[in-house]
């Protein structure tokens, strides 16, 4: 009796871990099927690298892939310095009582919802770009990018003190002991050490950016041009999604966002291997 | 001397960049608060009905946010209901069941899973509504039941992570205790290692109940619209305070409605804020509640 | 000697991640005497204690040959049969740990847990079982006044009592005990060593130990470990 009950349990667990892990297979399984005919009949290569121009017969995305690429390097570069510096205070630069209040200040920030975000940038930001560089609207890729930046820097700070943390306490205790100082034993000890995991913080980082849909959508201007220059508008992969899921379900335009959904499943997949190749090769060097 | 100055630097440079994430974030908060604060009233919420009739569905509301504060909660209840039970039970057979193979491509895919765009997730649970619209019946387009189902996907690595983490993290000491006294592995599990893990996973839990509360891009696509009124039923449309913040953002008619979608930002910021904070309480000392039933 | 044997083993060899832990062991175990496990560390004593109630399964990558016959309800039986229940093992075979691992619950549930894991309900029944339990770990005196206390408020040596009373309450026929004493003071160490030799008339005691004193203080049977297996 007591056997039954143990195998069925078994076999409701593994039951459970098959039907999540099949969500992953299927999300991809539908992008495809879904953007099968578009592919099929514009080849899907071609789809990434033609510009978007319904009137002409052209679905392809390549605006969208630039769009993105541009204001998730963008944001990557507000991001970094930021988060280098505040994981160095947390690390060893401040003191005790201030290092633990701004790191709970931090993780209480990645909690702050996207549309927040997204909300008060058009409300006190795109006023302000505006009358600065005195051009357009003030919805350009440099707002999506300075938002999204401070958006993702809280994760890629915590990324960054993870693996400040991973460091063997026994490293520290011998730097301490030859007499290096709180800032010596970070650059010289705590950052080399830390390298290969600041580089998968780094990462996971830029997958939130690109993923990000709100800051973008609200933000960047939505144009379907490739943007010349950082001032001008420009449509992420994510938001083009969002914009065009009205259309009809048959037509060319409504099948083209499901080969955004392959690029950024594709890209996602991309990411979470490196990641994980990157933290294998670290913990066998250990 | 040259290591001297770049260690100098490097201290400006950590304070100067603490300095400008501060100021940003609270120039973010700052402004929401001095904008929005006039508009923090119960009429925010209830518009002209009475709060009580309100609450009691006797009367409907039109002027307040009302609905979508229910539209949220109703889809974050229906969303962790579904990923809690397949979140636990994963969770479970990846730590105490899965060979090391098995556990590898499991890992994996759960990797990407919790990597994935929510747009993306949107646009599964959107087609799918497509889907069986074509296919099945007429009546199920995107919907509550259809949010909330994409919304556990979104969720379910959060719960799964961190009940596979908390029960990993158990000593072999604690997991052969029982063993040892002739429990069996389900024995095990249920009456040693879950309640041990109970803050982790509660942790987890709530942490997906932000998420559910505040994701914007996956109801978008799968049924949120702007005006609902409170949600009637699975099948039905509803609308939800995130959505409503985007809406208000881009389709504002007047300031008065700004001044709601203000309002609507410092109510979603402080329920997400106090999510977070209770997370972060809970995981300590929760696990001794499961044990003092008197 | 005249004494009936117990424990049974032949030919046991062990494997830890693909590192052999023990080579050809063969032992017997007298019934109803304490035998000490001793020699130096890391020589897989811990180890062959877990190969008689089967515990070794939980860890990964752990191998192991040979067979080991227990005598159990009067009859030999081979522990690694596939009619032998493994929970029923370690009921009949327990164990106490080098650290003491009360769970976290009261001292009460701690000793009723086992009984709970058997799927025993009776209230009246547990009670008794726990008061005998105790007292033949000779704690019942100390701590009947706050059984529902937290176990984890009780002193080291307490708390190891704690431990052999919970192994106890299931009547078990053998008890294996893997350096019980090593993280506890002086006083409590006597406490625990009068209790074992209390014990060895109900049942069949073996004791990894570090101490040659203890050793020698109280066990019937010395059996040195050297090389992964057994020298004397």
């Amino acid at each position: 009796m007591k056997k039954i009950g143990e195998l069925v349990a078994e076999r409701t667990f593994l039951l459970s871990a098959l039907a999540s892990s099949s969500i992953t297979v299927a999300i991809l399984a539908f992008m495809v099927f879904m953007g099968l005919p578009l592919m099929k009949q514009a080849g899907f290569y071609q789809l990434l690298v033609k510009p978007w121009a319904p009137y002409q017969g052209s679905f392809g995305i390549y605006p969208m892939i630039v769009g993105t690429g541009c204001i998730s390097f963008l944001s990557l570069v507000v991001a970094f310095p930021l988060s280098l510096g505040c994981s160095f205070l947390i690390a060893t630069i401040a003191p005790k009582p201030v290092s633990k209040g701004l790191r709970r200040l931090i993780e209480l920030m990645t909690g702050i919802p996207t549309v927040i975000y997204g909300f008060v940038g058009i409300f006190l930001l795109v006023p302000y770009i505006r009358e600065l560089f005195r051009s357009g609207s003030g919805l350009c890729v440099l707002t999506a990018a300075l938002v999204l930046g401070i958006m993702i820097t809280p994760t890629m700070t915590l990324f960054f003190c993870d693996s400040f943390d991973r460091i063997p306490r026994s490293y520290l205790t011998a730097a301490e002991a030859l007499g290096a100082s709180r800032t010596q034993k970070l650059l010289y000890v705590i950052l080399p050490c830390a390298k290969k995991g600041m580089l998968n913080g780094v990462i996971l980082a830029l997958g939130r950016a690109v993923g990000d849909t709100l800051v973008a959508l609200m933000l960047a201007g939505n144009s379907v041009r490739v943007p010349g220059s950082v001032l001008e508008p420009a449509r992420t992969l994510t938001a083009h999604i969002a914009l065009v899921i009205a259309a009809d379900y048959e037509s060319p335009e409504f099948r083209s966002i499901f080969a955004c959904g392959v690029v950024l499943y594709l890209f996602t997949m991309m990411v979470t291997f490196l990641v994980r190749y990157l933290s294998f090769a670290e913990g066998r060097r250990d | 001397m040259k290591t001297r100055i770049l260690e100098n630097f490097t201290v400006v440079f950590a304070w100067l960049a603490g300095l400008v994430l501060l100021s940003g974030v609270s120039l973010l908060l700052g402004y929401l608060f001095f904008k929005g604060h006039a508009s923090l009233n119960l009429s925010l919420i209830f518009g002209d009905t009475p709060p009580l009739q309100a609450l009691l569905l006797k009367q409907r509301v039109f002027e307040g946010l009302f609905p979508a504060v229910a539209g949220t909660f109703v889809l974050v209840v229906l969303s962790i209901a579904w990923a809690i039970p397949f979140g636990i039970a994963t969770g479970i057979y990846l730590a105490e069941y899965a060979g090391p193979r098995v556990k590898r491509v499991l890992d994996a895919l759960f990797d990407v899973l919790s990597g994935m765009p929510s747009i993306v997730i949107g646009l599964f649970g959107f087609s799918f509504a497509v889907f069986l619209h074509k296919h099945y019946s007429d009546r199920i387009g995107p919907c509550l039941l259809i949010s909330s189902i994409a919304l556990s996907f979104l969720v379910l690595p959060y719960i799964i992570r961190t009940t596979q983490a908390a029960l990993e993290g158990i000593p072999l000491n604690i997991r052969l205790t029982a063993l040892a006294l002739g429990a069996t592995r389900l024995q095990n599990i249920f009456l040693v290692l879950i309640p041990r893990s109970v803050s982790g996973i509660m942790s987890g839990i709530i942490l997906a109940i932000g998420r559910c509360a505040e994701d914007t891009a996956v109801i978008m696509l799968t049924g949120a619209v702007a005006s609902a009124g409170l949600p009637r039923s699975l099948f039905s449309q509803y609308e939800a305070l995130p959505f409503f913040i985007y809406y208000i953002s881009s389709q504002y008619a007047d300031s008065e409605e700004l001044m709601q979608g203000y309002g609507a930002s410092i109510v979603l910021l402080f329920l997400c804020a106090l999510l977070f904070v209770t997370a972060y309480g809970i995981r300590k000392g929760l696990s001794h509640f499961v044990f003092y039933r008197p | 000697m005249t004494e009936a044997i117990k424990i049974k083993v032949t030919d046991l060899s062990f494997s830890y991640r693909d590192r052999p832990i023990l080579k050809n062991v063969n032992v017997d175990f007298a019934e109803n005497s304490i035998t000490a496990l001793t020699g130096p560390s890391g020589v897989g004593k811990s180890t062959f204690l877990m190969t008689l109630n089967r515990l070794w399964e939980n860890l990964p990558d752990a191998d192991m040959t040979g067979t080991v016959e227990i005598k159990l309800q009067g009859r030999f039986r081979n522990v690694y049969a596939p009619t032998m229940s493994v929970t029923e093992l370690r009921k009949m075979v327990a164990m106490v740990f080098q650290a003491p691992n009360p769970l976290p619950m009261s001292i009460r549930k701690n000793i009723a847990f086992p009984l709970k894991l058997a799927g025993e309900g009776n209230r009246e029944f547990m009670a008794h079982k726990v008061e005998h339990a105790l007292r033949m770990a000779n704690l019942w005196d100390e701590v009947k006044g706050r059984l529902n206390d937290d176990a984890r408020t009780l002193s080291g040596g307490q708390q190891q009592r704690l431990c052999i009373a919970r192994a106890l309450v299931l009547e078990p026929e053998v008890l294996l005990l893997d350096e019980p004493t090593s993280s506890l003071d002086q006083t409590s160490i006597a406490v625990i060593e009068e209790l074992l030799l209390g014990l060895k008339d109900r049942l069949t005691i073996l004791l990894v130990s570090h101490y040659l004193e203890q050793v020698s203080r109280i066990s019937d049977t010395i059996v040195t470990f050297d090389d992964n297996t057994i020298i004397s």
